[in-house]
């Protein structure tokens, strides 16, 4: 389980691009983190594994305060796909794959084993695209690798900072499903940061909406559709429901 | 001797040519390697503290705007020592600022998602480093090393400046006896020599990145690896060039001399023909008359390096005139009187410094001041005073040396009381033909120069008695005497054995005849029966 209590963020002093806020991920949940650009969603992912710290307020990871945590073993226990692909250029599918386990030190044999089935599982094929390169791939393919890294070490917690944003749509709607069957299998708590809100919908377990900093509501999908908290929960979700309708009617 | 066929001239100087490559060679290699490891560890410092980038990067920027020469001299001045030493640390600071400069540019230049994504999955700052920074970076190193490399093999032709060797030593030779075949026997291996760094370095630069290779074998990334780390090796093939055999000829007869003594007596010379004719002659009477061996180390960049090279013992003797002593080294005022001078400059030397003059050669060689003939005849000039009415519209092409010295222009405006109207700055061995091309109107020549002749030229009269007396004579450490007693002996039968007109004579044959000065000297000796 992750806890965030109070949390704040400044970088001046005076604005606090996050305030406040407090939010729980339960075992095995997938909680989407669903705000516009800018709204801080990302700071919070980023806080999570110490990539940036908070100004007050503290985290806990299975019950442990993650300021007492080594930054560098913390983040190796956790899953990261970030913004963008992020994967190393000059390094084959499977050297990005098992860059975890190789920091971690696992045996040459093993670390083999663990790429071949990451491969498997994000339904790429080890014998033709493990020693292919980055750029060799296409936006979909890359997208699978960094999720078969993110996953390397089996870590319990996946942090996913908007990582279908940058795909077409189509091949992001096949990536949501898939996503969707490995979570399925996976069992882990993730935490999937995105401004889409249908991605929000098809998604999470819960929703957690994200404005200038603050926490406007956390919940299922079907609790924020009946009972939004604050108006502007309100009219995102109703301009989604008429947009919706309008294309039912097109149709 | 200028009528040797180019093929034939190179072939009789291809062991020389052999063992200068590998001389620049191994400077420029040293030099450009001691960067690379005192660089590349500089910049992943300064990336690490951000507050050391600038003083780094100015400091190297700084240090790349000294002109060559003047970086050599300075160097030489702070490590009192001539030769290999100080080229090399010269070629050390000016190859450190591309391979700085592109080092920290390539460490900064990593895409900032690429960067986030290395520290989000659990990096540490050295693991980033090593794993994402460098060798992403790598292209960009390597074209800064490059970059060093190539600039290195140019600026390396200036260490011969020092007496460090290299392909330059055919430059400045032929610079001294104006001789263009020789200074291109220098610049166009250098040339060519920079060409094949730059292709070998553009080619490992594509072997390194990482882009090019990725779909070789385990095997060829193991042996590039390899190869790069033993890359430096190669820099063992100029030494081993230098021990080898056939470059032994290369040193003259000197080596013959090698197996009967271990005892060297070392000869400097500064870079103008007569100079090396003198070094050549006191060399060859050494290796006759004595047991000693000769270490040439001729071409020396002018009086105070040759001055200070054999204060502080890195030469034994070389060949200085009187004048310069009593003036240029001593900072003493004009004396007329030649025997005054000589004795003068002998005590002087012996108590301040502890280095011997031996009897003098024979001959003055003093400046004059040199003319066309034809304008001297068309103007009825005779003495230095008749160009005062026409100074300001005279040319003047002077030496470096001259312009500076107080036996030089300094004191000749002071004594004479008249400039030109203009003064250019000429190599010492160009201005007889700047003169009598019409470049220049004026010059400085020396009074022993054999194309003041044969160019037609004519000395002035010094009618104030400006210039004292130039009679060459050889300075000698008093320790090297001491330690060899035959020196003495050997180098008497010079004294007094070359007048004015012998060492024109010998000069224009070398100058204009392009005889070979070794050659030359022993004919000479042995013609005067003092061999």
């Amino acid at each position: 389980m992750i806890a965030l209590d109070q949390i704040s963020k400044s970088y001046d002093g005076v604005s606090r691009i996050i305030d406040n806020l407090s939010l729980e991920v339960l075992e095995g949940e997938i909680l989407m983190v669903l705000g516009s650009s800018g709204c801080g969603k990302s700071t919070v992912l980023k806080m999570i594994n110490r990539l940036i710290e908070p100004t007050e307020g503290r985290i806990f990871l299975d019950g442990k305060d993650i300021q007492h945590q080594d930054p560098i073993a913390l983040r190796r226990s956790i899953g990261y796909v970030t913004q963008g692909i992020g994967l190393f250029p000059h390094l084959s599918i499977r050297e990005n794959v098992s860059m975890v386990p190789r920091l971690l030190g696992w045996p040459e044999a093993r670390i083999n084993n663990r790429c071949r089935d990451l491969l498997e599982l994000v339904h790429l094929s080890p014998e033709i695209h493990a020693d292919r390169f980055p750029d060799e791939l296409s936006g979909g393919q890359q997208q699978r690798v960094a999720v078969a890294r993110a996953l390397a070490a089996d870590p319990a917690y996946l942090l996913m900072d908007e990582p279908f944003g940058a795909l077409d749509a189509i091949t992001r709607d096949s990536l949501q499903q898939e996503f969707l069957d490995l979570k399925q299998q996976l069992n882990k708590t993730i935490i999937f940061v995105t401004h889409d809100i249908v991605e929000a919908v098809t998604l999470g377990d819960r929703i957690a909406i994200l404005h200038e900093g603050r926490l406007e509501q956390i919940g299922t999908s079907a609790e924020i559709l009946e009972n939004p908290a604050t108006e502007f929960v309100q009219n995102l979700f109703a301009k989604s429901v008429k947009y919706w309708k309008d294309f039912k009617t097109i149709l | 001797m200028n009528n040797t066929p180019l093929p034939d001239y190179i072939i009789e100087r291809l062991p020389e040519i052999w063992q200068r490559i590998g001389e620049h060679i191994f400077l420029t290699g040293i030099s450009t390697l001691t960067a690379v490891l005192v660089g590349i560890p500089l910049s992943i410092l300064a990336f690490y503290r951000p507050g050391l980038r600038g003083p780094l990067l100015g400091t190297v920027s700084i240090l790349q705007t000294i002109p060559s020469l003047a970086m050599l001299v300075i160097l030489l001045a702070l490590f009192q020592k001539i030769g290999v030493i100080p080229a090399i640390v010269a070629l050390i600071l000016y190859a450190l600022l591309p391979i700085v400069r592109n080092t920290l540019a390539a460490l900064q230049g990593i895409a900032p998602e690429i960067i986030e994504a290395a520290q989000g999955i659990g990096m540490t700052e050295w693991q980033k480093m090593r794993l994402i920074r460098i060798p992403l970076g790598i292209p960009v190193i390597m074209a800064g090393i490059r970059t060093a490399s190539v600039a290195g093999v140019g600026i390396a032709t200036l260490a011969a400046f020092i007496g460090a060797g290299g392909l330059g030593e055919f430059i400045n030779r032929g610079l001294a006896l104006s001789n263009t075949r020789l200074i291109f026997l220098g610049a166009i291996p250098a040339a060519l020599l920079a060409l094949l760094v730059d292709f070998v370095l553009g080619y490992i630069e594509k072997v390194c990145d990482p882009k090019r290779n990725r779909h070789r074998s385990h095997r060829f990334h193991i042996g590039m690896k390899l190869s790069i780390a033993l890359a430096p090796l190669f820099l063992l093939i100029p030494v081993f060039i230098s021990f080898f055999p056939w470059s032994s000829q290369t040193t003259g007869s000197s080596e013959k001399n090698e197996t009967k003594s271990i005892n060297i007596v070392r000869i400097a010379s500064k870079n103008f023909t007569e100079q090396i004719i003198l070094a050549e002659m006191m060399a060859q009477m050494i290796e006759k008359k004595t047991q000693l061996s000769v270490e040439r180390k001729f071409n020396l960049g002018g009086t105070i390096i040759c001055h200070q090279a054999l204060k502080r013992g890195e030469i034994d003797l070389y060949a200085e005139y009187t004048g310069t002593g009593l003036m240029a080294i001593l900072k003493l005022p004009a004396i007329n009187n030649p025997d005054e001078v000589y004795q003068r400059v002998s005590e002087e030397y012996r108590n301040r410094f502890n280095l011997i003059w031996l009897q003098p050669f024979g001959f003055n060689n003093t400046y004059t001041i040199t003319v066309r003939k034809q304008d001297a005849l068309r103007n009825q000039w005779e003495f230095i005073s008749d160009l005062i009415p026409m100074s300001s519209k005279l040319v003047a092409g002077f030496s470096g040396e001259f312009q500076e010295r107080p036996d030089g222009y300094p004191g000749f405006q002071e004594v004479y009381g008249f400039k030109f109207s203009k003064v250019h700055d000429l190599d010492p061995g160009l201005i007889y033909q700047a003169l009598a091309k019409g470049s220049v109107d004026v010059i400085d020549g020396y009074l022993t120069d054999g194309r003041i002749p044969a160019y037609n030229l004519v000395s002035l009269k010094d009618d104030k008695k400006f210039f004292p007396p130039y009679h060459a004579a050889p300075v000698v450490r008093e320790e090297t005497l001491n330690a060899y007693p035959d020196l003495r002996m050997a180098l008497a039968p010079l004294g007094s054995l070359i007048d004015n007109t012998t060492m024109r004579i010998l000069n224009y044959e070398v100058n204009e005849n392009k005889r070979d000065i070794p050659e030359l000297v022993k004919e000479f000796l042995k013609n005067k029966g003092t061999l």
